[in-house]
C-alpha cells in the first residue's frame, strides 16, 4: 500500500514538473538519484560512467516533461530510460574494446568502504576476491538478464514492473530471472 | 515439497522467500525445506552473496552538473525556437525580395551605361586625348633616365 502511494505521488510530482514546477522536479531527483546512479553503476560496473548515464536519464525525464501521461507507473518509465540508456551504453563499450572490463576507481570505491570498517588484510582481501566473483559473474550475464536481475534483487521492482521496463510478458521475465538465477548460481556455488 | 530451484515456479517462490515478500507460514516452510534441500540452500546463498555488490555514494557535485546541463540545453532551445520564430516570420517575404533584387541589378549592369567600354564609346575623343598624355609622360620618364654625358 505504501508503494501505491509512494508511485501515485512519484507521477504527481511529474504532472507538477509538466506544468512547469521545478521544486517537484528536485524531489524526484531527490527520491530516485540514488537508485537509478547504483542501477547503472551495477549495469556498468564504472562510476565515472554511472553518474554520466544518471545525468542522461534525468535530462531525458525533463526533457519529456511536457508530454508525459502517467499511463504507466513512475519507476517503470524512469528504469525503461535507464535500461534503455545502460544497455546503449554497454553495446557501444563493446565495440569500442571488444569486450567490457572491470574499472578501478570503482573497485577503489568500495575498497575504502571496506577499509572504514577496519578489517585485517587478510579478511579485506577475501572480501575483495568474493565481491571481484560476484561483480563479475553479473557482468558476464547477458545484459537483459543482467538488467532483469538488478532490478529484481537491488531496486524491488515486482515482475510487472521489470516487464513494463524490458516491454516483455511477465511469464517472460519470470523464464528469464530464473535462467540469470541459474547461472549465477553455477558462477559463484563455490562460494557457498 | 520437491525442489524449488528446479522449476520457474519454485524458483519465483524461492526469489519471494528470500525478497521476504512472504506471509509467515509459507516463510516457516521454505526456511524448513533450504535447510532440507542442498541446491536450495546453494540458490539462497547465491541470493546473500549478491548483498556484497556495494555500491559507492554518488557524487556531492551530481545534481550541480545535471542543473547545468539542463540550463544549457534549455538556452540552446531557447535559441533555436527564437531562430526558427524569426525565420519563419523574415523568410517568406525575403526571399523573393532577394531574388528580385538580384535579377533589377543584373539588368541595370547590363543596359545602362557606365560600363567601362560604353564610357569609352560614348567619348572616344577625350579617352585618345589621354592616352596621348600617358605616351608623352612615358617619354619624358625615358628622358630623365638617360646618362647626362651621352
Amino acid at each position: 500500500m505504501e508503494a501505491v502511494v509512494a508511485l501515485e505521488r512519484d507521477a504527481q510530482l511529474m504532472l507538477r514538473v509538466r506544468e512547469g514546477d521545478d521544486t517537484s522536479f528536485a524531489l524526484l531527483l531527490e527520491r530516485h538519484r540514488g537508485p537509478v546512479v547504483h542501477f547503472l553503476y551495477r549495469m556498468v560496473q564504472n562510476q565515472a560512467v554511472s553518474e554520466e548515464l544518471a545525468q542522461e536519464v534525468f535530462l531525458r525525464v525533463y526533457r519529456s516533461r511536457k508530454t508525459y501521461e502517467p499511463t504507466a507507473k513512475f519507476t517503470t518509465w524512469l528504469f525503461r530510460i535507464a535500461t534503455h540508456v545502460a544497455l546503449n551504453s554497454i553495446r557501444d563499450r563493446k565495440k569500442e574494446k571488444g569486450h567490457e572490463s572491470l574499472d578501478e576507481d570503482a573497485l577503489d570505491g568500495v575498497e575504502r568502504q571496506v577499509a572504514d570498517r577496519q578489517p585485517t588484510v587478510e579478511q579485506e582481501m577475501v572480501h575483495e576476491v568474493r565481491l571481484r566473483e560476484v561483480r563479475q559473474a553479473i557482468e558476464a550475464l547477458p545484459a537483459k538478464q543482467r538488467a532483469a536481475v538488478l532490478m529484481h534483487k537491488y531496486e524491488g521492482l515486482d515482475y510487472t514492473q521489470i516487464a513494463g521496463v524490458l516491454s516483455c510478458s511477465e511469464s517472460a521475465i519470470k523464464s528469464l530471472l530464473f535462467r540469470a538465477y541459474e547461472s549465477l548460481r553455477d558462477r559463484l556455488s563455490h562460494m557457498a | 515439497m520437491i525442489c524449488l530451484s528446479k522449476n520457474e515456479q519454485g524458483a519465483e517462490l524461492l526469489a519471494n522467500y528470500l525478497a521476504k515478500t512472504l506471509d509467515a507460514p509459507r516463510t516457516a516452510e521454505l526456511a524448513r525445506h533450504i535447510q532440507e534441500c542442498s541446491d536450495c540452500r546453494g540458490l539462497a546463498s547465491v541470493w546473500e552473496r549478491l548483498d556484497e555488490f556495494a555500491v559507492p555514494e554518488v557524487s556531492p557535485g551530481f545534481d550541480a552538473r545535471l542543473y547545468a546541463r539542463i540550463a544549457r540545453e534549455e538556452a540552446r532551445l531557447s535559441l533555436r525556437t527564437t531562430w526558427k520564430s524569426w525565420r519563419r516570420w523574415l523568410w517568406p517575404p525575403v526571399a523573393p525580395l532577394a531574388a528580385a533584387a538580384a535579377v533589377a541589378a543584373l539588368v541595370l549592369f547590363l543596359q545602362v551605361p557606365g560600363t567601362p567600354d560604353a564610357a569609352k564609346q560614348a567619348n572616344p575623343t577625350q579617352s585618345s586625348k589621354a592616352e596621348i598624355e600617358q605616351v608623352a609622360q612615358a617619354v619624358d620618364d625615358l628622358d630623365l633616365l638617360t646618362p647626362i654625358d651621352k
